[in-house]
């Protein structure tokens, strides 16, 4: 081995032990595993299967949320590799929103169209308006499209623990995570574990992971994307530029994401800006 | 010293508390730790507002030295910078939008909390004090788990007194019982008047003022929760604490409210203390200083070789520190999104005189802060240290034309 390939060989090794230790605590069947598409999860979910591989076990149940407005390039990925990998694999959405908005992106979507449960949601998040813009990753939507539907995903599953491809560096907010992350049940939430082999992997680390094993990858990392969430709010960070080779030590990875724009937008126009 | 710890505490204006003024009561707290301080009593904020100002204190810069600003350029070496290569533990708790990591404040923390991800009411719109206290003190207890732990730089930064003014009844009871408010009736009148920058009605004003002044005592009773955290885990005694503002809050001194992009010291004086565990005797300095000597103060009290591109000065030791004129730079915020550069504004101040700079209106003011500290007499055609203090000004005035949009330099 190169003194490269033992690196991060000794970076997947930490992320193995993390979900042996998972497969300690729970039963594959109370297990499950958060899948986007993005590079995070995928190198998540490619690891889990090879523990699984190496130890005779099942790969646990694998979700990914549609959230509408999402990259065809994506789902062609999914699909292909939830086939290859032999994956039991369940797509999820928030249809009732989609519903209530037509089936069109940014169309106006009127609370008392939603069902009681999305309803119920807005409450909990403090949404006091009649109407939000249908947007997978506005702070209603986002929350709506992708964080109702993986609570009752856990709930309909009776999950207990749950693996994601978090990073510890991709957020500064997450600085604090660890590995195994209790959420205690609450109004709309049942109790379930994150489970977060990853999380010591910088976004240098991930793509040289990648290329070390060889791992597949959505195509359009190789279109200068560097961060994937919907389509109609990721954008390029450098066209042509393929996201490893890009400046990932100075130039923030999910500069080309709007959810935290919004959310920062959001708090500034609170505070009295704007 | 084994630590450094600072904590900032945004739009705290210097005269609101005790030791720096005849104001009474609303720091106690704060007032009670002058023994083992040194009280520095003519600092001055690179900028009005936390973007300008956070330049200094953090990166011992000024705000327009790199274009227009968008969140923090690369070219800036960030405390934490230094800090983490030597092997200095480094962390950081916030709640201020204008710092998240989205804008590139996240660089070389070892921990790093600003808040973006969790959710905020819009009276209190951001993580109180209280909070930020809790996940401060957690973070401390894992990291000080034995004796051998390694070194930290801890900043931490409380949003409590920053607008909407919309205090608990309990603080409003202990400071100005008579205020008789309730808490929506504080937040029409932050979004009536405040909002508006409407001065027109005194009696708001003055209400608005009083509700800034019951923040400020709630965040006192916050720096006394942080010190009795650091007494119980014992790092109390290996810390320095540099304690200061970002800048701080107009009541129509000159015309506003709130901090908009003007140079007058209701804005750019800041209060400035420098806690040492072990001093048993307060100190004062008189010098001029700025907050860009922040972060070469830091780098001095953890022994380190000074950081070449730190504009500022090591305030420690007092007698080694060079007075010198200090600069101010801001634009105008609020006539467009993310800040109009073509209205900037530039302070310098020399002694006890003053020249500030509009440059999109060519105009220039001078004031005499030793005869008219309030800046109320504008000199500039009558002093005669007029020119020489333009001309010290001058450079700095649109240095950043030599920028392009995309943060290169212009050839």
């Amino acid at each position: 081995m190169t003194d490269k390939e033992e690196r991060y060989a000794e970076l997947v090794n930490k992320s193995k032990e993390v979900i042996r230790e998972a497969f300690k605590q729970f039963k594959t069947s109370d297990l499950a595993i958060t899948w986007t598409g993005g590079k995070d999860s995928t190198l998540t979910l490619w690891i889990i299967r090879r523990v699984c591989q190496e130890d005779g076990i099942k790969v646990p149940k694998v979700m990914t949320i549609d959230e509408y407005d999402s990259f065809e390039e994506i789902h062609d990925f999914i699909n292909r590799y939830a086939k290859e990998w032999n994956l039991d694999l369940e797509w999820c959405r928030n249809d009732d929103v989609v519903r209530a908005a037509g089936g069109k992106l940014n169309a106006r979507v009127e609370v008392r169209d939603l069902n009681e449960r999305n309803q119920a949601e807005l409450k909990r998040i403090g949404f006091k308006g009649e109407a939000f813009p249908f947007e997978a990753e506005s702070y209603v939507g986002n929350h709506l499209m992708k964080t109702v539907v993986f609570n009752m995903y856990v709930e309909r599953h009776n999950v207990k623990g749950i693996f994601q491809g978090l990073r510890r560096d991709e957020q500064a907010a997450r600085a604090q995570d660890d590995y195994f992350e209790k959420k205690e049940a609450s109004d709309l939430i049942p109790e379930h574990v994150r489970i977060k082999p990853i999380l010591h992997f910088t976004e240098r680390d991930v793509w040289n992971t990648y290329q070390v094993y060889k791992i597949p990858y959505c195509i359009l990392y190789e279109q200068g994307y560097r961060s994937l969430g919907a389509k109609s709010t990721s954008a390029i960070a450098q066209p042509g530029v393929p996201a490893w080779e890009q400046d990932l030590e100075h130039i923030a990875e999910r500069a080309g994401r709007r959810q935290d724009k919004e959310q920062m937008m959001d708090r500034l126009r609170k505070l009295g800006y704007m | 010293m084994k630590n450094v710890i600072l904590l900032t505490i945004d739009a705290l204006r210097k005269d609101a508390l005790s030791c720096y003024s005849s104001r009474k009561g609303l720091t106690s707290f704060i007032d009670s730790l002058q023994d083992k301080c040194i009280k520095f009593t003519r600092a001055q904020s690179t900028g009005p507002y936390t973007q300008a100002s956070f330049p200094g204190i953090l990166t011992s810069g000024h705000y327009l030295e790199y274009g227009k600003p968008k969140g923090l350029s690369p070219q800036r070496t960030l405390i934490s910078e230094p800090l983490k290569q030597a092997g200095i533990v480094t962390a950081a708790f916030h709640s201020n939008p204008y710092l998240c990591g989205l804008l590139g404040w996240n660089r070389s923390w070892n921990i790093f909390y600003d808040s973006m991800e969790d959710e905020v009411d819009p009276k209190t719109p951001y993580i109180r004090g209280r909070a930020i206290n809790t996940k401060v003190g957690e973070w401390l207890s894992s990291h000080v788990g034995d004796k051998n732990y390694q070194p930290f730089f801890l900043w931490l930064h409380y949003m409590d007194i920053h607008e909407p003014y919309v205090p608990e009844r309990k603080y409003v009871e202990m400071v100005d019982p008579s205020i008789n408010l309730s808490q929506d009736e504080m937040y029409s009148l932050f979004q009536n008047t405040l909002l508006r920058r409407d001065v027109s009605d005194p009696e708001k004003v003055a209400l608005l003022r009083r509700l800034y002044n019951v923040r400020v005592r709630e965040v006192d009773s916050y720096v006394q929760e942080f010190f009795s955290i650091l007494a119980d885990i014992d790092v109390l005694k290996d810390s320095v604490i540099i304690i200061t503002s970002d800048h701080g809050d107009e009541f129509n001194e000159h015309g506003g409210l709130s901090h908009d992009d003007k140079m007058y010291c209701e804005l750019i004086n800041i209060p400035l203390l420098i806690y040492h565990p072990k001093r048993n005797k307060g100190e004062v300095c008189d010098s001029l200083v700025s907050n860009i000597d922040i972060p070469p103060t830091i780098i001095h009290l953890f022994g380190l070789e000074p950081v070449a591109s730190f504009e500022g000065c090591s305030l420690i030791p007092l007698n080694d520190y060079l007075e010198r004129g200090v600069f101010g730079e801001a634009i105008d915020q609020r006539s467009q999104r993310g800040g109009d550069i073509n209205k900037d504004i530039y302070f310098y101040q020399e002694n006890d005189l003053k020249v500030i700079y509009r440059a999109n209106l060519d105009s220039w003011e001078m004031y005499d802060l030793n005869e008219d500290p309030r800046e109320l007499n504008n000199i500039i055609n009558s002093s005669p240290e007029a020119k020489e203090l333009k001309n010290k000004l001058k450079p700095r005035v649109r240095r950043w034309l030599r920028w392009s949009n995309n943060g290169r330099k212009n050839k």
